[in-house]
């Protein structure tokens, strides 16, 4: 059970009174390891979690690992062809079986005593066990490896849950899946990962990624050396290979952004340079497939955040990042080059060297960032902290934008047939940041609902006081 | 022979390591031929290195010196939070080994650990892996045509640059 206090810290964590135009987020959401151990119950094990792509497991016996809250999970393709997913622990004894982040195996055997399983769960060999003088009930219980309680798939994402009290995903998605059709239709032949990944790790809270992938308003600042190198490059001089944008024509474009249900938002601009798109050479199938509408909003800048953990960004080039939370102020990030199916050699290196050049925590802007989450993570120890009592606690970092904020759909999500529950349409130059608001909102949502319902659980036992 | 032309070629690679140390950036710079290739390849698997930049992702991938002096600029610029305060770093590097050489070229590969320390955080950490330099000689002196980077721990805290390696 929540205990009152908690309960009490947790429903002042985020300050929303719309009416009176406040929304302000506490800085121990960020810090406070009670909360971070609620998240993991009440967020990442009661909601849809992004796991991977189809493409990554293209045949059978195929798998991949990875991580839903605290719980390591498997999933797998069968040689019946279906996709199932597993927590990723023996039957016997619960060790890890699949420590390889992907690969190709028929028979998953736990390293420990043996016990082996297919890829569809099935345990079909227990070692030793007719010289194991077992029970008559050991005979008779299922051994098989644990199905998640939800997987679903759209458009070749992944996702899982572990509970089923949860909307099916396309519900979950909701308006996100227009986008997601942009991101997951722009080759012919569907969308794979590019060999390869990064993973790196920062000493702060997750949702300081959360929120960054979506700030417009840093880019001068923590960037400015970033525009500094593309000043150079415009110059003819440096990685012109790179074809990375002109940022400061982007600020001039319009643009805008989408709150949505269940914490996903999205951040969008015109692109004033289409031409270093990866997909440009080939804009006429595009067109030609999808439509003249939607091949123009795949050129469009976007950003998105699918809540709780996972970012699509298609700003440079397409971009998947998740991120996993290990404690209050350690996040361990992931990051993948999305590209289409069978793409031409050309736009597959022109891809790669735009996403390398902005996207890795070896790149020109990413490290910027990522030093900068650290920094907050340090500024956020004074929450409650202070001789006057609030003082200190709220941050002011979810202001700009809010006198030009519309309730519902503005003109371009009417235009989309778009239903966000609210929206905003401007110059760059406004870098709002009212986007915020849709995943704090998800996060504060579920966090009291599951506070509440866990004391109702623990009445019902009994041992509540 | 043999002896004195590693010899030369671990010189250049040891002079390579204390420029980068010692932020010597337009020495470090000049070590590289004009049309370089730099190298420093993702992991495809826990077991598995991805092989072609072309077609798979790579930490850094530059064909050419611009790459290399973009690099420069941004650690240069004041401007980067990751860079300043600059993270320090020591680099170690041994067991160079000759792998192929002709009258003016060599292949040397040698093994590398670079400690780093983050002021900004007061934290340490080491990057190591092995290099696989192609030096080629300009007017008498060895340059680098060719460097390829290992990195073998590619849990990355936080970030890493060219410094770092």
């Amino acid at each position: 059970m929540v205990p009152q206090a908690l309960l009490g810290k947790l429903k002042n964590c985020i300050d929303d009174r719309p009416d009176d135009g406040v929304f302000r987020v506490h800085r121990d959401v960020y810090t406070d390891p009670e909360i971070f151990a609620l998240e993991q119950r009440f967020i990442f094990e009661r909601t849809w979690v992004f796991l991977g792509l189809e493409s990554q497991l293209p045949g059978p016996n195929h798998y991949l690992t990875t991580q839903i809250g605290r719980a390591p999970v498997i999933v797998a393709r069968g040689e019946d062809q279906k996709v199932r997913a597993f927590l990723n622990a023996c039957r016997h004894k619960g060790a890890k079986i699949l420590i390889n982040e992907q690969g190709r195996q028929k028979y998953l055997t736990c390293q420990y005593h043996g016990w082996a399983y297919d890829c569809q769960g099935r345990n079909f060999h227990i070692k030793d066990q007719p010289t194991g003088a077992y029970s008559a009930a050991f005979e008779t219980i299922n051994h098989d490896l644990i199905p998640i309680a939800r997987l679903e798939s759209y458009k070749g994402l992944i996702f899982g849950c572990l509970v089923n009290d949860v909307p099916s995903l396309s519900d979950f998605l909701g308006d996100m899946k227009f986008f997601i059709d942009l991101y997951m239709e722009q080759g012919p032949h569907g969308m794979e990962f590019v060999p390869g990944r990064a993973i790196y790790s920062y000493r702060g809270n997750w949702k300081l990624q959360m929120d960054n992938g979506m700030d417009n308003y840093h880019l001068t600042s923590t960037h400015s050396s970033f525009l500094d190198v593309q000043a150079k490059r415009r110059n003819g001089d440096g990685n012109l290979a790179a074809r990375q944008f002109d940022w400061e024509k982007r600020n001039a474009q319009h643009g805008g952004t989408f709150l949505f249900p269940h914490g996903h938002s999205l951040n969008w601009l015109k692109q004033p340079e289409v031409e270093k798109r990866p997909i440009w050479p080939v804009i006429d199938e595009i067109r030609a497939r999808v439509g003249e509408k939607n091949a123009q909003w795949m050129l469009n800048l976007k950003n998105s955040v699918i809540f709780p953990n996972m970012q699509i960004a298609d700003s440079t080039s397409l971009l998947v990042r998740t991120f996993r939370p290990i404690s209050a102020d350690e996040t361990e990030m992931r990051v993948y080059c999305l590209a289409p199916i069978g793409e031409s050699a050309d736009r597959r290196s022109w891809r790669l060297r735009q996403f390398e050049d902005f996207f890795n925590p070896s790149g020109f802007a990413t490290p910027d960032d990522t030093v900068i989450y650290e920094d907050c993570q340090s500024g956020y120890q004074s929450g409650g902290s202070g001789h006057v009592p609030g003082l200190f606690d709220y941050t002011q970092g979810c202001e700009r934008g809010r006198s030009v904020l519309e309730q519902g759909a503005s003109a371009t999500a009417r235009e989309l047939g778009l239903n966000p529950s609210a929206s905003l349409e401007g110059k760059f130059d406004v870098q709002q940041e009212m986007c915020f608001m849709s995943s704090y909102r998800e996060w504060h949502r579920l966090m009291l609902t599951g506070a509440a319902e866990d004391s109702v659980v623990v009445r019902r036992a009994g041992s509540m006081q | 022979m043999t002896a004195n032309t590693l010899d030369s070629a671990m010189a250049l690679i040891y002079r390579e390591a204390m420029y980068l140390d010692e932020c010597r950036w337009a020495d470090w710079l000049s070590l590289y031929t004009q049309e370089c290739e730099y190298w420093m390849p993702m992991w495809k698997s826990e077991d598995e290195r991805n092989a072609d930049p072309q077609t798979s992702l790579s930490h850094i991938y530059y064909a050419g010196k611009a790459g290399l002096s973009d690099r420069v600029a941004r650690i240069t610029s004041r401007k980067s939070p990751a860079s300043r305060p600059l993270p320090r770093t020591s680099h170690v590097i041994g067991t160079g080994i000759v792998l192929d050489q002709h009258a003016d070229s060599i292949v040397v590969r040698s093994a590398w650990c670079c400690h780093v320390v983050f002021p900004r955080h007061r934290e340490a950490h080491a990057f190591f892996g092995s290099y696989r330099h192609e030096l080629q000689r300009e007017e008498g002196e060895w340059r680098i045509r060719n460097k390829h980077i290992v990195l073998l721990n590619d849990y990355i805290p936080t970030m890493l640059d060219i410094y770092c390696v």
